[in-house]
């Protein structure tokens, strides 16, 4: 099992405020620390580390999003916290 | 009567065997009821973590359940600690299944929606197990039906005067002649209703015999109600 860190910008249609609620739920039930960036209409970036099984949960389940939220593209760089 | 913070049956205890599941509802709530290899009984919310498959579905191995749809497998204590898919991984405590409290008594499976409820109903007597119907009809209407039953005694099988009494919330005892049978109530929702019926007294004295008798009767009871209510239907149609 390896650890990630990685950052997200998911980019689309959103209602900013459910979008994050969906994430921070999804994180949460996955046992990721989650950190977000800025959050707009357009695009949602965050930040998460964790399993990197999860952290891929995480992309597939923000990836389909709340009912409220269309996400067209998801833009995911590995960080590397050591750098 | 408030539902929350009360016991409800969910069933008899013998239709829940060993290593098998079963999915069940009470107040709106999908339920699973399990029951692993070591005749422990669980009552779980009915809903995988990962996409919501009902767990009713699964396969009981062991103390664990296992969800049909992608094998991630859950521990007694409803923590997810197996996926198929990642072996590897060293699966997070978050990933849980909310669990309620589950109790077996009077031959039923007892479960609670709050995190504090009373004591579950009383009854260390020897009990046999008889059968569950499945009503039509609220909570309110069934109970009403249960206050109106006749049953007819196993050993004379003549017409003996009945007692209807309630033991708690959703507990009743039918006593007639030497014969007393208890029923659950659980209330599916608010025009679905299961009554759990067993019968006090030993396996010596009620099984098989004793059984047929109040199954007979049972089922003649249910005709009875169903026709009434379609007979009721039928007079609201004509006004």
């Amino acid at each position: 099992m390896t650890h990630e860190h990685a950052r997200f910008v998911f980019k689309g249609t959103f209602q900013p405020a459910s979008f994050v609620e969906f994430a921070q739920h999804r994180a949460e039930r996955l046992g990721l620390d989650l950190q977000f960036g800025q959050a707009s209409m357009e695009a949602v970036a965050l930040n998460v580390s964790g399993a990197t099984e999860l952290v891929d949960a995480f992309e597939m389940a923000c990836s389909l999003g709340p009912f409220d939220c269309f996400v067209l593209d998801v833009v995911r760089h590995d960080v590397d916290l050591a750098a | 009567m408030n539902p929350e913070n009360c016991w409800h049956p969910l069933g008899l205890s013998h239709s829940i065997e060993a290593g098998s599941s079963a999915g069940t509802r009470l107040l709106d709530r999908e339920l699973v009821v399990w029951r692993d290899n070591s005749g422990v009984a669980h009552v779980w919310e009915d809903r995988c973590p990962h996409r919501g498959m009902k767990l009713s579905f699964g396969f009981v191995r062991g103390d664990h359940i296992a969800c049909l749809y992608h094998g991630w497998q859950y521990n007694s204590g409803g923590h997810c600690q197996y996926i198929p898919a990642h072996p590897a991984l060293d699966v997070p405590k978050t990933i849980k299944v909310p669990l309620y409290p589950a109790h077996e008594r009077n031959g039923m499976v007892w479960t609670a929606l709050s995190e504090n409820p009373p004591s579950v109903p009383d009854g260390d007597e020897p009990v046999v197990p008889l059968r569950s119907l499945y009503l039509g009809c609220g909570v309110e209407a069934a109970v009403a039906a249960l206050n109106a039953c006749r049953l007819v005694p196993f050993a004379s099988q003549t017409p003996a005067d009945t007692t209807v009494s309630r033991l708690s919330d959703t507990l009743f005892a039918l006593s007639c002649a030497q014969d007393r049978l208890l029923v659950g109530i659980q209330a599916i929702s608010n025009t679905r209703t299961a009554l759990h019926l067993s019968i006090v007294g030993s396996v010596e004295r009620y099984n098989g015999a004793g059984q047929s008798h109040f199954d007979g009767w049972a089922l003649q009871w249910r005709q009875a109600l169903e026709t009434q209510a379609a007979n009721a239907r039928l007079d609201q149609d004509v006004t």
